[in-house]
């Protein structure tokens, strides 16, 4: 039988895996540092996002289709419910626009021009999901071109669902808080204790059998009540304040007993993403 | 003779279609493909590449040129991490080929070669993610929780997609033929 691993095979072998594992640490590193990819590599992922959107876009309307078949069949009750929500919102709907005016006179007044809740909103829609078991990654249809930054915070109908982790001109990945990796879901977020004091915190871990943030090393004293909502802070620049992260779910002590360990349920399901907004600091 | 075939057309536009597709279902299913703690990963493109190294007959596609092309865009498109489908994607087609020689052409042979495939390209996969630190996952997990259920949930797609792929490739191949005689 002739000898499998010639030397020149070996050889071969031996280049392949030393461009890949090159390859695949210095674009995880890459990743890490720079704000965007390499203009080759953004390039690529332009034309491939525009052929991707041949296959994405019946796909999505096929499934529109379904769904929207099932919602028809609960459309009676649901309409009875909503019939009361509505009344209910316009008249919040007025209010927040008199609150919203008279904070920007208020604002004015104190000569503050922004503040860390001011923001604008960039909305996108899924394309694909990398079909990973390792990364829980989106790609959405907006880029660079449309005012979309690295590290911005992505939210989905009812709450916070990841943050950007790649951008290109015309297409952006986001990372999803479900994600594993370390720097996915490191978030700055505020709690209102229950006797005025709040509660300031970083998402340090993400629990998969749970479906639970964590917040990790909470050494204030101020008491927490299960079912209060959860937001984001706005310290650390990127991320503005008042985004919904979820609500609190059970609060237990580190494994030194020293801080508390709050979790939190996220109010988006992550598995249920078909339109997502962007947040950008105004 | 590739270039003179239908499949020339066939053959790129069923891989590019299988590569996106497998976006695609993953976002539109995620609540069933990403159901905790199962996770399956889609597979459509090597489905695509071994169907079309069984069906093509006397024609030569040029299939390891064309699995590393839709190694790159899955590369650069999907993970963001470059490198590692760009070889494995040819490694598996030459699996096919080194296994092929062994065996029969039967849906049971190529079904259990498939499955051989799955296996390797799935724990080079984990095993090159968990050398670069993308992943923490231990082995038992990666065994119970990602192989199976990607196993489980490719092999429904073989058995559904084999005879239609395989009438498209007959016919495909049939449509020349006259013109040789």
């Amino acid at each position: 039988m002739r000898k499998f691993f010639s030397n020149r095979r070996l050889v071969i072998l031996v280049l392949i895996l030393i461009a890949c594992f090159g390859l695949m640490a210095g674009s995880v590193s890459m990743r890490n540092r720079r704000n965007t990819p390499p203009l080759i590599q953004q390039f690529g992922n332009d034309i491939v996002g525009f052929v991707d959107s041949v296959v994405a876009i019946p796909v999505n309307a096929v499934q529109g289709g379904f769904s929207s078949v099932g919602q028809l069949m609960d459309t009676y009750s649901e309409n009875r419910e909503l019939k009361q929500q509505v009344t209910e919102l316009a008249q919040t709907k007025v209010r927040d626009q008199t609150l919203a005016k008279e904070n920007k006179e208020l604002k004015q007044e104190l000569k503050l021009n922004k503040s860390l809740t001011d923001y604008n909103t960039i909305t996108a829609s899924v394309m694909m999901r990398t079909p990973s078991s390792w990364q829980k990654q989106l790609v959405i249809n907006k880029g660079q071109s449309n005012g979309i930054k690295k590290n911005m915070p992505v939210m989905s109908g009812s709450g916070l669902i990841g943050r950007i982790s790649e951008v290109n001109k015309t297409n952006s990945k986001v990372e999803l808080l479900s994600n594993t990796s370390e720097s996915a879901n490191r978030f700055a977020i505020t709690i209102d204790g229950s006797n005025g004091q709040t509660v300031n915190g970083l998402i340090t871990d993400y629990n998969a059998s749970t479906g639970e943030l964590i917040v990790g090393q909470v050494s204030s004293k101020a008491k927490l009540k299960k079912g209060t909502k959860v937001m984001t802070s706005g310290m650390g620049g990127v991320i503005p304040r008042g985004l919904y992260v979820g609500r609190v779910t059970r609060i237990g002590k580190d494994d030194y007993g020293l801080a508390q360990k709050v979790y939190i349920k996220p109010a988006a399901n992550m598995n249920d993403v078909n339109i997502v907004t962007v947040a950008e600091p105004a | 003779m590739y270039r003179l075939s239908r499949l020339k057309y066939i053959f790129p536009l069923g891989l590019f279609i299988s590569l996106f597709l497998d976006g695609s279902l993953s976002s539109v299913w995620a609540k069933f493909f990403f159901s905790y703690p199962y996770s399956m990963m889609s597979e459509l493109v090597l489905l695509w590449l071994v169907f079309s190294y069984y069906f093509e007959e006397d024609i030569e596609i040029p299939l390891i040129p064309f699995a590393a092309l839709a190694g790159i865009v899955f590369d650069v498109y999907f993970t963001g991490i470059l490198g590692l489908d760009i070889f494995l994607f040819p490694l598996i087609v030459e699996l096919t080929k080194i296994l092929s020689r062994y065996f029969d052409q039967s849906f049971l042979t190529v079904i259990m070669i498939f499955f051989i495939d799955i296996v390797v390209f799935v724990t080079l996969t984990y095993w090159a993610y968990l050398l670069v630190g993308i992943t923490h996952m231990n082995v038992g997990d990666y065994l119970v929780y990602t192989l199976a259920p990607t196993l489980a949930v490719n092999l429904v797609y073989f058995v559904i997609l084999y005879w239609p792929i395989q009438s498209i490739y007959t016919w495909a191949l049939k449509q020349k033929n006259p013109k040789r005689d």
